[in-house]
């Protein structure tokens, strides 16, 4: 099955490979491929599979995603959410894992522990939560800081607030992160720093933050991934609006596909965001400089 | 140290919380028990045209279990269940309780398949994701139109597949308390829309600039309860001649949102950011009056019972509506056609029983807060003591049903609204392009009105 | 003393930021001993001016619990055992084994996390129809037995083993079972534990696709019961927010007890992508 590269290949190893290969090969095929193939199929069709529709359409489907005004507004809404609340999922999470892993922080597990808190409950409640907190009359928010906003429902606020609110949820994943990744550092380039007599600022960037670098991809990589896919947040929150001022691309795609049955617009915009990630995910292999 | 402290912590409230889920557990199922226990079964046949024998068998008389899927109300059902399976010891019916936003999106996934409940609850905004896995009902059209208003609505090919038990529809609802601290009385129960304005202005408070209290709240619902309805007031319907054509860019409907918008900007009895919900700040005390659809006379009672409120119908324009408002039925069962025919025909049977039982037709349209659709239960004592239902019966037949709409026809005019009054968008756009999203989402729909049935049609 | 002054100032920003992060749960917490009618009054209290514990004991009405729980931990585990052992095993053999077609086999594998949950779902629901897997646990934990970003952690992990204890050991006669199972199935525990609670969670959080393919009440997962309280004109708040306090703990407890391990996998896996 496989030709013989590696002279010290033992039998056992050739029949543990073929065994693990032959199973990925298959469970990824049934899997992701067969489904990939038939969405890809279509995002051709006009399909409904309620009333059993299945029709040609040629490129239609596409086309409709490439004019409608709602998808291009909504995948802006998408750059705007993902490249915000990574912004500071990954700036707050470095800082606060630094402030955590510095020697002048005791209760360090403690802190962790709370910061982790948002990340292990529900989209769903804690949605509900926010919802309750941005109120305009009895939310917590307008109430402490003495404001009379109606932030999900002002066009100018409605985003920034669901982004708040995500960066609330998640920037616990990014100090677990950081906090692994500063625990990983060679202690020898630090103390070789302190004995040069670096400041602390210096150290941090031109020693510690470099370091980090792998750590920050990885952090980045699965934020885009996941960030492109939202939509819960958006479904408690806004449903997308006041008007559609809310919407992103996920939003659309669970609209299309499980309020309306269109699956095979909701295959073609699918795709095209797929694409887009892909593009995305490469960019920042791009940016940060590391080919793998 | 900390660690260990958390942890203790955390172990010590995960257990005192699971033990209080425990009772919980114990609670929940001696009071299953107790219902199931003792219901009485008739033996003489029973209804009106459709009538129920209960001594025929069901299923020769061997066991048999079926399914019935339904959103949110299992003690309404069970009720039902265990009344026809009092008389059909032999039948266990299994109800399956789903969350309503979750229940459209799993229901038509399951009958897709083999495995889908033989009966399900249906209700009409989710008409077209259903239909095709729907089996007729088996009782004659002519005993159905004998009993129960609205059933022409419901005839496809002769057929009918599932009828309205109750039809809901909006009333004002207005604080007392209130309505008593602005010096009105009964006599100003305002029958026309500049009385209501009118009204409205005088239980509005405010404190310099700041608004404490509205005269009259419709954020987040007005789409439901204005502009789906009112434009028949002033002789407009949703759709064009040809049955398929939004009409939601109408001069009519143009008019209501003009009215919306004056009413909040000129008349400033109430404010967009001014309660997130017109329902809740009804409830919170903080709303004098809201129109709401029937449901909410439960969600008042339940939820916001220190609220002392009266009902009163929906004002008109000139005092001689083309119809008063929009309806929407509250519908009875339906058939899953893929079913083994022995399960087919329990549910056939099952419904028959529920709509020739008038004490499930009346419990049903009382949980609901809904009129009854079954005619002999028009002028019943219990229907009428229901206020939100007592202001209905006058006009009920000047209610119009406008067939089993699209979702898209209210989410389109939500989102226009929301334009309107968040995004600055004028009426005219904002209606159009509601008008022309309903139009694309509608392109594969099989949907025709049915207002040309209406009795008062023109 | 400026060593002093600088740990009161972090240690207050951390304090600070912490007191925002719990605020919400505090909130929900408090709230989950309300009326619905107290949650939403216009007159907002912290704490509950009329204690209630119905939203608890009448949880079992529409909420079992217990049930959800117990179902929800078994496909957790069974599907968090499965990926690790998946994941780990692929991981070695791309990583350690060279083959024709690897780089290929890993490139499709990474490529694999970036595809949207809303390209397959559709096709994967009508198969597990066809597959007549409905309601039933395959449906939960067959199609999530490899993880692509399980994969990728492994081999990444298991490429830091050095390649002398491998070759030690053939030398010794060791088969390559013997090794993968008691030398690098060992040698990997930080890997994996970090893998292990990734996946916990994922699967302890995942919503739509139990949601759709599960149809019984006594099979329901957690995360799924959660929606229950989200009725046709009103939602449940208090009984919501009441099942959500009591269904973070164990994740919470999970988190706690495995976060040595947790943070020192990821540290051996993902700083050397």
């Amino acid at each position: 099955m496989f030709k013989k590269t590696h002279p010290l290949q033992s039998k056992s190893e050739i029949i543990l490979r073929n065994i693990v290969v032959t199973v990925m090969v298959i469970y990824f095929t049934i899997f992701l491929v067969v489904p990939i193939g038939i969405a890809f199929a279509g995002s051709f069709h006009e399909w409904n599979p309620l009333s059993g529709t299945y029709n040609f359409l040629g490129l239609a489907n596409y086309i409709e995603v490439f004019t409608s005004g709602l998808f291009g507004k909504s995948m802006l809404n998408t750059l705007i959410f993902s490249v915000v609340v990574i912004f500071f999922r990954v700036g707050l999470g470095l800082a606060i894992a630094y402030a955590i892993y510095s020697t002048l922080v005791k209760h360090k597990s403690f802190f962790r522990a709370v910061y982790y808190m948002p990340v292990v409950t529900p989209m769903v409640a804690v949605a509900f939560v926010w919802k309750f907190m941005y109120n305009p009359q009895i939310g917590t928010i307008n109430q402490i800081f003495g404001l009379d906003v109606n932030w999900l429902m002002d066009p100018k606020t409605a985003l920034l607030a669901v982004m708040i609110m995500t960066i609330w949820k998640d920037f616990g994943y990014a100090v677990v992160m950081y906090m692994a990744g500063l625990y990983s550092l060679p202690a020898d380039a630090l103390e070789a720093a302190k004995v040069d007599g670096a400041s602390a600022w210096q150290t941090f960037r031109y020693i510690t933050l470099p370091l980090l670098k792998p750590m920050t991809l990885f952090v980045v990589i699965t934020s885009i991934i996941s960030y492109i896919q939202a939509y819960v947040q958006i479904l408690i929150m806004t449903e997308g609006g006041p008007g559609t001022a809310t919407y992103l691309a996920s939003y659309i795609i669970y609209d299309e596909a499980f309020v309306k049955y269109n699956f095979g617009y909701a295959s073609a915009l699918s795709f095209v965001l797929f694409v887009i990630t892909a593009v995305f995910t490469w960019l920042s292999f791009r940016v940060s400089g590391t080919e793998e | 140290m900390m660690k260990k402290r958390i942890f203790v912590a955390m172990m010590a409230a995960a257990m005192a919380m699971t033990s209080l889920a425990g009772c919980g557990s114990g609670a929940g199922k001696s009071t299953g028990g107790n219902a199931e226990a003792k219901v009485e079964a008739p033996t003489e046949p029973f209804g009106d045209t459709i009538k129920y024998d209960p001594s025929v068998e069901i299923n020769d008389g061997k066991d048999i279990s079926v399914e019935l899927w339904e959103w949110g109300s299992d003690d309404l059902f069970q009720q039902v269940i265990d009344g026809y399976t009092a008389i059909h010891p032999n039948v266990s019916i299994k109800l399956v309780n789903n969350p309503w936003e979750d229940y459209w999106t799993k229901l038509p996934l399951a009958l897709d398949g083999d495995k889908g409940p033989a009966i399900f609850n249906v209700h009409n905004s989710y008409h077209e994701n259903l239909i095709n896995y729907m089996a007729p009902l088996d009782i004659p059209l002519e005993d159905l139109q004998a009993d129960f208003t609205g059933v022409d609505a419901h005839v496809i090919d002769g057929k009918v597949y599932y009828i309205d038990y109750g039809m809901m529809t909006g009333s004002v609802y207005y604080n007392k308390k209130m309505w008593e601290e602005a010096g009105l009385t009964e006599a100003d129960i305002p029958k026309t829309w500049d009385e209501m304005r009118e009204v409205a202005k005088k239980l509005t408070k405010r404190d310099g600039d700041k608004l404490i209290q509205a005269g009259l709240n419709f954020n987040d619902d007005f789409h439901q309860n204005y502009l789906l309805g009112l434009n028949y007031q002033l002789g407009e319907k949703l759709f064009q001649e040809d049955g398929r054509t939004p009409n939601v860019n109408s001069d009519a409907m143009k008019k209501v949102m003009q009215m919306l918008v004056d009413m909040y900007e000129v008349d400033g009895v109430g404010s967009k950011d001014f309660g997130e919900k017109g329902a809740d700040s009804f409830g919170q005390g903080q709303s004098a009056m809201v129109i709401q659809w029937g449901h909410y006379y439960n969600t008042l009672k339940t939820t916001w019972s220190d609220i002392d409120f009266g009902v009163f119908e929906i004002p008109t324009f000139d005092g001689n509506p083309y119809a008063y408002n929009r309806y929407n039925g509250e519908s009875t069962f339906g058939v899953n056609k893929n079913a083994p025919a022995d399960q087919q025909a329990v549910a056939q049977d099952f419904i028959k029983y529920f709509l020739a039982n008038d004490e499930a037709q009346i419990n049903f349209n009382l949980a609901m807060s809904t009129f009854p659709a079954k005619k002999s239960l028009a002028n019943n004592e219990k229907i009428l003591e229901n206020p939100s239902l007592k202001v209905l019966s006058e006009h009920i037949d000047h209610y119009i049903w406008p067939g089993p709409m699209p979702s898209t026809v209210e989410t389109s005019l939500k989102k226009a609204g929301q334009d309107i009054f968040f995004n600055g968008v004028d009426i005219d756009t904002a209606l159009n392009e509601a008008q022309e999203n309903i139009i694309k989402d509608m392109k594969n729909s099989s949907f025709v009105s049915v207002e040309n049935l209406y009795a008062f049609d023109k | 003393m400026k060593r002093k002054a600088s740990s009161i100032i972090l240690n207050l920003i951390l304090l600070v930021v912490g007191a925002v992060t719990v605020y919400p749960f505090v909130w929900m917490l408090f709230s989950s001993f309300k009326k619905n009618s107290e949650i939403m009054a216009l007159e907002q209290h912290l704490l509950p001016q009329e204690f209630i514990l119905d939203n608890y004991v009448n949880m079992n009405a529409h909420f079992n619990f217990v049930r959800f729980f117990l179902n929800s931990l078994l496909v957790t585990v069974v599907v968090t055992l499965l990926v690790v052992y998946t994941s780990t095993i692929c991981g070695f053999v791309l990583s350690k084994y060279k083959f024709k077609g690897r780089n290929f086999l890993f490139g499709f594998v990474l490529s694999t996390m970036m595809i949207p949950w809303c390209v397959t779902i559709i096709p994967k629901y009508s198969m597990i129809q066809s597959f007549g897997w409905m309601d039933s646990y395959k449906a939960l934990i067959i199609p999530a037995m490899f993880s692509g970003f399980g994969i990728f952690m492994m081999k990444q992990h298991i490429a830091s083993i050095p390649d002398e204890i491998i070759e030690a050991a053939r030398i010794d006669g060791a088969n390559e079972f013997f090794i993968f199972h008691r030398i690098i199935l060992p040698m990997a525990k930080n890997g994996i534990s970090s893998i292990a609670i990734f996946q916990f969670l994922w699967t302890w959080e995942d919503f739509l696709w139990p949601y759709l393919v599960i149809n019984s009440q006594e099979k329901q997962l957690l995360a799924v019961g959660l929606k229950m309280f989200n009725g046709q004109y009103s939602t449940d708040y208090g009984a919501l927010f009441a099942a959500t306090a009591i269904s973070i703990v164990p994740v919470l407890l999970i988190y706690l007890f495995f976060q040595k391990q947790f943070i020192a996998g990821i540290a051996a896996s993902a700083v050397k992508g």
